[in-house]
């Protein structure tokens, strides 16, 4: 009988490889995956909106996002993906599947994405001009401030972005929740867009 | 042509999918074969103002009613059709 693997392994295992690509000098994008993490999509019931509000500031400690936005809760990331609905995002499974069905069993449905999406984190001083190749969004920092959020498509791809919180040198970042069956290809697109400016390729186990 | 989601706010057209004409009503559970076939196969080609059915596949997958004139592009009207984002509706 054929041996089989089973272990976790990242959908961008074979196409991201750390280093140093694209123009000489200061690189002026860096794209870092972001790995292992927790992220559940929760989706009101009909006519439970309310109620499931209830319970994700009961849980979280933060309303969960009535519109375009990213909210920062205890330990987890509140993202709206739609009306009615949105992701928590989470490290170390306190806010795993597991854990949230109590919190909304009145409420709303859980589906767990953990392992169904890439989160690939950009910035640089160059990746407005990057993400402006494959975004249709303004991205002006007087536009999409911190916290601003959308549900949108990159290279036909759909995807969620969300602008985290700035750096410590004030530069912006923008995360990229993407399908793990799309994210090889949208990924070569990234780096094929950053190549101009120089980029840097990392991973990282850490929520931004 | 962009579309104003109402859930998202101004999008390209390349996020969107169309549906087609948002009047057809399908019939009730004894209507008879003619109004069946009605609803199902036969469309008015509307050259002016038509309701119409948009999906944002491509942003918040909402379906939208959206109405438009098929000469001008013009969209004078953007509502959730009913059942997405079901807080909104009639709101």
């Amino acid at each position: 009988m054929a041996e089989f693997s089973w272990d976790v392994r990242s959908p961008l295992d074979r196409a991201l490889a750390v280093g140093r690509y694209g123009a000489r000098g200061d690189a002026g994008v860096t794209l870092t995956e972001i790995r292992n993490f927790d992220l559940v999509q929760v989706m009101a019931r009909r006519g439970k909106a309310a109620e499931m509000a209830k319970a994700a500031k009961a849980r979280f400690g933060s309303a969960a996002p009535k519109t375009p936005q990213a909210v920062q809760g205890s330990d987890a990331t509140l993202i709206w993906s739609g009306p009615d609905q949105f992701f928590v995002l989470s490290k170390g499974g306190k806010h795993a599947i597991g854990a949230l069905g109590q919190a909304f069993a009145q409420s709303a449905s859980l589906s767990d994405q953990s392992h169904a999406r890439v989160l690939i984190s950009v910035s640089g001083v160059k990746a407005r001009a990057m993400l402006a190749k494959l975004s249709s969004i303004d991205l002006h920092s007087g536009v999409f401030a911190v916290g601003a959020a959308a549900a949108t498509s990159m290279d036909h791809t759909s995807v969620t972005l969300w602008r985290g919180n700035d750096l410590a040198d004030g530069l912006a970042v923008f995360n990229v929740l993407v399908f793990a069956t799309f994210a090889e290809s949208l990924w070569h697109t990234m780096l094929d867009s950053a190549a101009e400016y120089g980029l840097a390729i990392a991973h990282s186990e850490q929520l931004a | 042509m962009r579309i104003v989601c109402p859930f998202c706010g101004e999008r390209e057209l390349g996020e969107f999918t169309y549906l087609g004409d948002a009047k057809p009503v399908r019939p009730a559970a004894g209507a008879g074969a003619d109004a069946v076939y009605d609803y199902v196969y036969l469309r008015d080609n509307i050259a002016g103002v038509m309701s119409e059915n948009w999906y944002h596949g491509g942003g918040c997958r909402a379906w939208l009613k959206v109405t438009r004139n098929t000469l001008t592009h013009e969209i004078s009207a953007i509502e959730p059709a009913a059942g997405a984002g079901a807080a909104k509706v009639g709101a």
